[in-house]
């Protein structure tokens, strides 16, 4: 398989194939990061879509033989932390007329046919994923780049534009939390029967 | 670094080694822009930079020429004027290169760094200014009055940070989806830095309060105004 930046490289060229194939190549892992990140599939799609958008609106900032994929990851930090404050303004908006139910964010408002498929325990997926959502954002994305997607401390710092010391702290004291929540009952038993793999 | 600690919380564990998911077609908006796409001149961070720097140099010596040299420039140790121009020269590209030239392999412009040079920059010539600042015999001395009445250097040295500035984030403008205002720092701090040249090379005032806290700290303000004004245009929203 061609590497993302020849690909991106024949794209900036006018290969709309080449495109579509890093496409197909980054926007899984992209998706996976953003549904971890957002905890509702419908948003983390539309997400993507607008990060590739802004892709395509911004390839002539390209360089050349560059890896895009952590220039990729850093937009679609940017379009989920833009997406983030559009949220809470009008999380306030809705506050302020009292008269609409809160509305929890997450899988749990996402249509079963969206679903992809859970491999391992489905308790144990759906627990991470709701200790997971409890923490500060840039504690999450700290995890979720260092601890799940397996990015260096490096690379995360690099996509969320924050230092290397920072995204230490924030992936270390996420971490530290997560093993707080996860470790609360009733979540502790059904971690622990899952737990033996 | 792996991706998975041994002792990774079971369920964090399960999380971890989920298939990455489907992706959704490409939207309607996005087919659209494909179907009339065309071949784009991606950025060349080195030649924008050699650009940056002539078009800042040749308009850096057109100001000084225009404002006149100080008139005591002769009498004035060379070896002072020679390395303490270079310094400034210094302030100038470090910041700029930093600001607008990637690590090899990288998209992304080196903004850690960038803001960095710009707080050492700002501090050294400060610094430089309040120490080394020698006199001749048609030098000017006007104590802390150089301080209050420094409006004229600081206007001088914030133009010539204007050319700088603008070029660069012209270069930039929409490429940096984070770090935008320490790169905007940055370019600040590098036109601020040529400022001082500019001045360095004009201004007979020899104090050191003048030297180093007006024609210093147009480095400290033009990194703040840059940073404060410029994120937007560098940003990609």
């Amino acid at each position: 398989m061609a590497e993302p930046r020849d690909l991106m490289q024949r794209y900036c060229d006018g290969d709309a194939g080449a495109f579509r194939e890093l496409y197909a190549l980054v926007a899984p892992r992209l998706l996976g990061y953003l549904v971890k990140m957002t905890r509702d599939r419908a948003l983390a799609d539309d997400l993507l879509q607008q990060t590739f958008l802004k892709v395509h609106r911004a390839r002539a900032a390209y360089v050349r033989g560059a890896d895009p994929v952590p220039w990729i990851y850093s937009i679609a930090h940017r379009t989920f932390i833009d997406e983030t404050r559009r949220h809470r303004r009008a999380v306030v908006r809705v506050g302020e007329a009292e008269e609409l139910p809160e509305v929890p964010a997450g899988l749990t408002g996402e249509s079963d046919d969206r679903r992809d498929e859970v491999r391992g325990d489905p308790e144990l997926v759906t627990a991470a994923l709701d200790a997971l959502a409890e923490l500060p954002a840039q504690q999450r994305e700290a995890v979720v780049l260092t601890k799940l997607d397996g990015k260096s401390v490096a690379e995360a710092a690099e996509i969320a534009g924050t230092t290397v010391g920072a995204m230490k702290v924030r992936a270390h004291r996420g971490y530290e939390a997560l093993r707080r929540l996860l470790g609360k009952p009733p979540a502790r038993p059904a971690a622990r029967a899952g737990g033996g793999s | 670094m792996s991706a998975l600690e041994p002792g990774l919380e079971p369920g964090l564990d399960d999380l971890a080694r989920q298939p990455p998911p489907k992706p959704p077609a490409l939207s309607p908006a996005l087919e659209a822009e494909l179907a009339q796409l065309t071949p784009v001149a991606t950025r060349r961070p080195l030649r924008q930079l050699a650009l940056l720097i002539a078009i800042s140099l040749i308009y850096g010596a057109g100001l000084v020429v225009m404002l006149t040299v100080r008139r005591d420039l002769h009498e004035l140790p060379m070896g002072w004027l020679v390395s303490t121009g270079l310094a400034w020269l210094l302030g100038f590209v470090v910041p700029i290169t930093l600001a607008t030239v990637p690590r090899a392999g990288s998209v992304m412009a080196r903004w850690r760094l960038a803001g960095i040079a710009s707080v050492v920059a700002a501090v050294a010539m400060v610094g430089l200014g309040l120490v080394l600042h020698p006199a001749g015999e048609h030098s000017v001395s006007i104590g802390w009055d150089g301080v209050v009445r420094g409006y004229g250097c600081l206007a001088h040295g914030l133009e010539t940070a204007i050319v700088p500035v603008v070029v660069g984030t012209i270069f930039l403008r929409r490429a940096l989806p984070v770090g935008s205002r320490w790169i905007a720092a940055g370019l600040g701090a590098g036109g601020g830095s040529l400022g001082g040249l500019v001045l360095h090379l004009h201004c007979p005032v020899a104090d050191g309060v003048h030297v180093g806290l007006v024609h210093g700290g147009v480095i400290a303000i033009a990194a703040l105004l840059a940073a404060a004004l410029m994120p937007r245009a560098i940003e990609l929203r």
